[in-house]
């Protein structure tokens, strides 16, 4: 019965400060789901509207960019896994966190990118925003999740972070925060 | 021509189109992850009813939460206005938001800074 240790998790979430998390194969529709659970508790705790379309806006491009990922490499249904968590920090400040398998030249090409991102001041990332938009679409689509990840970096208010790591059988795992 | 009437859903926005008066609404949230398979119809309604100069076409918007891959389908749209403004046809945008939610304001007005036709940026005091 105490296989799955749920009040250790449960122990483990609520010191973590974790409101919501998933991990395993995710669908349009789950996303979808998700990001309305997580949007009704922000609403229930009062967030300022600009906060929730932020928050909402970077789960969503986080969680999308992941399942478009996963069908451009015409990842199997283990590949298409993704590990999403959503959580407080002391402050009260919202994290955003996801991550996935992906290639490891992928994973050293966006922790490159999220750095450039991570230098660049408001004007500087509209400004490169606004470039990617008008990118030709096959050139942004080849370099992959290039607006998503700058629409992310200007609606966190802190630098994005992310992270590669070694996931075994010569897949890396790339990871992804951002703070609002 | 046909016009459009497309219902809201929880990722997509309530859509409605009429050729006679030039009138193209939408409204709610709008993160599809196929947005191009999703605003080909409007765009097909845009161009159709831009082709001809005596039809005008005045853009009424409640739009909030945008994912990226919809804000480059509004972007089509808007280039499409924006030429077709050049040729003379009387085009015009409304964009309406939640005076709560400046996030709105922002998206609308980094919109409204590539286009030279009427692009007016309106606060509605919520209920």
């Amino acid at each position: 019965m105490n296989q799955f240790d749920l009040y250790g998790l449960r122990k483990h979430f609520q010191n973590q400060r974790i409101l919501l998390c998933f991990n395993g194969p995710i669908s349009r529709s789950l996303i979808e789901e998700l990001g309305n659970a997580l949007k009704k508790y922000m609403e229930a705790e009062c967030l300022q509207a600009d906060a929730i379309t932020d928050v909402f806006g970077i789960y969503i491009e986080m969680t999308q960019n992941i399942r478009h990922y996963a069908a451009r490499h015409d990842y199997g249904e283990h590949e298409a896994e993704a590990t999403v968590v959503i959580g407080t920090d002391e402050r009260g400040r919202y994290l955003v966190e996801a991550g996935n398998r992906v290639e490891r030249a992928d994973g050293e090409r966006l922790l490159a990118r999220v750095r450039d991102l991570a230098g660049m001041d408001a004007a500087e990332l509209k400004a490169v925003y606004k470039q990617q938009l008008r990118a030709p679409r096959d050139e942004a689509g080849a370099s992959g999740s290039g607006l998503g990840l700058i629409d992310m970096a200007r609606r966190s208010s802190a630098p994005l972070e992310a992270d590669l790591r070694d996931a075994g059988a010569g897949g890396t795992f790339f990871s992804l925060r951002a703070m609002v | 021509m046909n016009d459009l009437a497309v219902e809201k859903t929880q990722s997509t926005p309530a859509i409605t189109a009429d050729s006679a008066s030039g009138l193209l609404k939408m409204e709610g949230d709008s993160y599809p992850e196929n947005s191009f398979e999703f605003f080909g119809p409007v765009m097909e309604w845009v161009r159709e009813q831009l082709s001809d100069k005596a039809c005008p076409l005045h853009l009424e918007l409640r739009l909030i939460y945008l994912n990226t891959s919809s804000v480059r389908a509004m972007l089509d749209i808007f280039d499409m206005l924006e030429a077709a403004h050049g040729r003379g046809v009387d085009v015009a945008v409304v964009w309406y938001y939640d005076a709560r939610n400046q996030r709105v304001a922002d998206l609308a007005e980094e919109f409204k800074e590539d286009c030279t036709f009427a692009f007016e940026i309106t606060a509605e005091e919520p209920d």
